[in-house]
């Protein structure tokens, strides 16, 4: 490189440092910043993988202070909680993100699913993902475990005597895993939860990872926000230290496991209904690209499939809630109040299959019924020359200084909130603050890139309304991704076009639902955002 | 592939190949033996080898002559020493005398009942009940009720556990000719002494 006059020692630093990185595996992966919204359902395994962050930040914190030893876990748990500054914050941000995570996994697992993305050559990212969700639900029930209150004794016992209960090495696995009582229980699934699963996890998400990353610093923001609201307003309870003997309150597990919890809760054979059930399940999952023989990606063109997902999702629904509930008449046997009727149980499990299939088959139709009409609608619009929602440039200016006004009132009640000591409300507004935040730089990009359309066409029509950035339709994107792959080579093509289309009227732009006869480039989620970032450099 | 004959077929292993595969197989058998496969994640919780005395809270014996019938006492088994591991439910067992209907006036081991004091259910930690129309184990938590006799659970959750889940695990006792109690070696697994917390197979009893 040339080195320029005024250019000092750091900035020369720096400069070399960023070269450098060019010969690490950095560059190999490809971050895009999308200067404008895209849909979060296409990138929430990013978004899972920045829960993974939070909580390896605030679980390093925790290890600070937590003592994996069998009489002190509790103790230093509570100590956690009420007397280290911030230990309360940190402890509910890290369990309401192990729960994130958890559900980001899952709803990143069956948008994938849906939208038939394991298909065109993904078939190891799907396969992978499923471990990798497995995993998960591992690394955060053996993170709920070391607290080693009454509900991780439960699930400790739980866990342990399905391991005893696989034929054959059962017990041997037991003693491999589990050690020999409570002792080693906590602290081998303290070894297992900081160390071991994590480890595992990164390994996995090595090779799960595509190679193109949507980074968007709005959703990151609101994700996180979300869970410093949920932590401010549910946070988490400390539960009675386990005292074997103390009767327990009833308990249940966590929410992820409160579906296996329903089946044991029959009380037939543990590994029937503990291992093998959910192994089972996990099992066609991961085979499911292998089954699935359909052409065409969209959930309306894969009946079978669409309708297998949509079974095994009333299914996890189902056992979920009855995994919780617990008929709440104290008056009743404990016994009858806990044990689910395993004839009522498992008929209602095979019921749920025709129905779901019938469901399935009204979706589709309705679906595609609202397809017709949206093109009907779309036609009438193009006549029309109007567009669906949208913020005139002005209003938008003035939403923003609202919101802006807003954060200041935030940022001010946080700080007050911070010296009166109220945790929760601490967190909460930290939360809002991060929300708003997101909405924030949401609406500056939107309003940025209404400027920037405005400009073009600011002599023919000055009065017109733009269209707001049309989010397309998922199922489209998935029936163009394979063209896309291609496309995106070809990116120079797209940087002259995407430019043209996006400034024409809204006449031309392809509205939403509406079906795309020329797959447009911006009409994907990969090629929108290599769109929209080539746009803003252009324009 | 260097050699003539595998150049024709392209999943054919060469020479060299396979002289590297052996030579990689060797190295890691060269270091099994120093490998106790299996001997460390397992902590060595089989108990002694030897056996044990049966050590009553008050630090004495057990004694045949001087332990009343219908009754029970808490014994550690195996020992450790340390202060947090001796306080563990995994170590906690109940040593039996059996009221006198049910052959406790019997001054030999067959008087006696060694089962672990973890309910098979949840873990709690279950209590001898001397009283006359009681005379068995019953968990403090959720109710299970253990028949001393076999150590199988008659009443509660325990009892719709699918064997081996309803067995209590057991210690086999001996008496030396003092009187004195002992516990012998045992074998944790299902057919044998069972294990801690998960239950235990007996012909005639729960198979």
């Amino acid at each position: 490189m040339s080195i320029q006059r005024g250019e000092n020692g750091l900035v020369r630093f720096f400069k070399w440092l960023w070269q450098g990185l060019e010969r690490t595996i950095f560059v190999g992966i490809k971050f895009t910043y999308p200067s404008r919204f895209v849909s979060p359902m296409g990138f929430l395994g990013m978004l899972t993988f920045i829960t993974f962050i939070i909580l390896g930040i605030t679980g390093a914190l925790l290890m600070f202070y937590y003592e994996p030893i069998l009489d002190r876990a509790w103790d230093s748990v509570k100590t956690i909680n009420n007397t280290i500054p911030y230990g309360f914050h940190i402890r509910n941000i890290h369990y309401h993100a192990s729960n994130t995570m958890v559900f980001l996994a899952l709803a990143h697992m069956y948008y994938q699913y849906f939208s038939g993305r394991y298909k065109i050559r993904n078939e190891v990212l799907w396969v992978t993902g499923v471990i990798l969700g497995t995993v998960t639900i591992l690394e955060a029930f053996t993170g709920y475990d070391i607290i080693y209150n009454e509900r991780a004794e439960l699930a400790i016992s739980i866990a342990s005597s399905l391991t005893n209960s696989i034929p054959v090495i059962g017990p041997q696995l037991r003693e491999m895993v589990f050690g020999a009582g409570f002792a080693d229980f906590v602290l081998r699934f303290y070894a297992l939860h900081v160390f071991i699963l994590p480890i595992v996890m990164l390994g996995l998400m090595a090779v799960h990872f595509p190679r193109f990353l949507v980074f968007d610093v709005p959703m990151v923001m609101a994700v996180a926000g979300m869970i410093f609201i949920v932590a401010g307003v549910f946070p988490v309870e400390l539960g009675n230290k386990f005292d074997p003997t103390v009767p327990p309150d009833i308990t249940v597990p966590e929410w992820y496991l409160t579906g296996i919890y329903a089946f044991l809760r029959t009380q037939y054979d543990k590994f029937v209904t503990g291992v093998l059930w959910p192994g089972l399940f996990i099992a066609a999952l991961a085979m499911i690209p292998f089954i699935d023989r359909y052409k065409k990606l969209s959930w309306k063109d894969r009946p079978l499939i669409t309708a297998i997902g949509i079974t095994s999702l009333a299914q996890i629904i189902v056992t979920t809630y009855w995994g919780f509930y617990i008929d709440p008449d104290f008056n009743k046997p404990l016994l009858d109040r806990i044990v689910i009727d395993p004839i009522l149980f498992y008929t209602v499990m095979l019921l749920l299959v025709p129905l779901s299939f019938g469901f399935t088959y009204m979706m589709i139709k309705l679906a595609k019924h609202f397809e017709e009409l949206n093109k009907k609608e779309a036609a009438a619009r193009k006549a029309k020359g109007t567009t669906g929602l949208n913020i005139s440039i002005k209003w938008g200016w003035w939403l923003l200084a609202v919101l802006l006004a807003f954060q200041v009132y935030l940022n001010i009640a946080a700080y007050y909130a911070g010296i009166n000591g109220f945790k929760n409300v601490q967190l909460f507004i930290i939360g809002l603050v991060l929300v708003t935040f997101a909405g924030i730089f949401h609406l500056y990009r939107y309003l940025n890139e209404q400027v920037k359309k405005a400009k073009p066409m600011a002599k023919p029509a000055p009065k017109e309304p733009t269209p707001r950035p049309v989010i397309e339709h998922k199922e489209k994107e998935a029936e163009v991704k394979p063209v896309v792959e291609a496309k995106v080579r070809a990116s120079t093509v797209d940087n002259v076009k995407s430019p043209v289309t996006s400034s024409l009227p809204p006449s031309t732009q392809p509205s939403s639902m509406g079906s795309n006869p020329n797959p447009n480039p911006a009409s994907s989620i990969g090629s929108n955002v290599k769109a929209s970032g080539d746009l803003s450099d252009i324009v | 592939m260097m050699g003539g004959r595998e150049d024709k077929g392209e999943d054919r292993i060469s020479r060299r190949e396979f002289l590297k595969l052996m030579a990689a197989a060797g190295t890691v058998l060269s270091f099994t033996p120093f490998i106790d496969w299996g001997k460390f994640m397992p902590r060595a919780a089989s108990g002694r080898i030897e056996k044990v005395a049966v050590e009553l809270p008050d630090g004495t014996q057990a004694n045949v002559k001087t332990f009343p019938t219908n009754h029970a006492e808490t014994v550690i088994y195996p020992k450790t020493g340390d202060r947090v591991l001796d306080q563990e439910p995994f170590r906690v067992w109940k040593v039996v005398r059996l009221p006198e209907e049910m052959g406790g006036a019997r001054n030999d081991v067959s008087a006696f009942r060694c089962y672990s004091d973890v309910c098979l259910h949840l873990w709690c930690l279950w209590n001898y009940f001397p009283q006359e129309n009681k005379k068995r184990g019953e968990c403090p938590c959720h109710g299970s009720i253990y028949d001393m006799r076999t150590g199988v659970a008659i009443a509660g959750p325990a009892f719709y556990q699918s064997p081996p889940a309803n067995l209590l695990p057991k210690l086999d006792l001996e008496v030396d000719s003092q009187g004195y109690l002992w516990i012998l070696p045992p074998t944790f697994s299902l057919e044998k002494n069972g294990i801690i917390g998960f239950g235990r197979f007996e012909k005639g009893v729960n198979v």
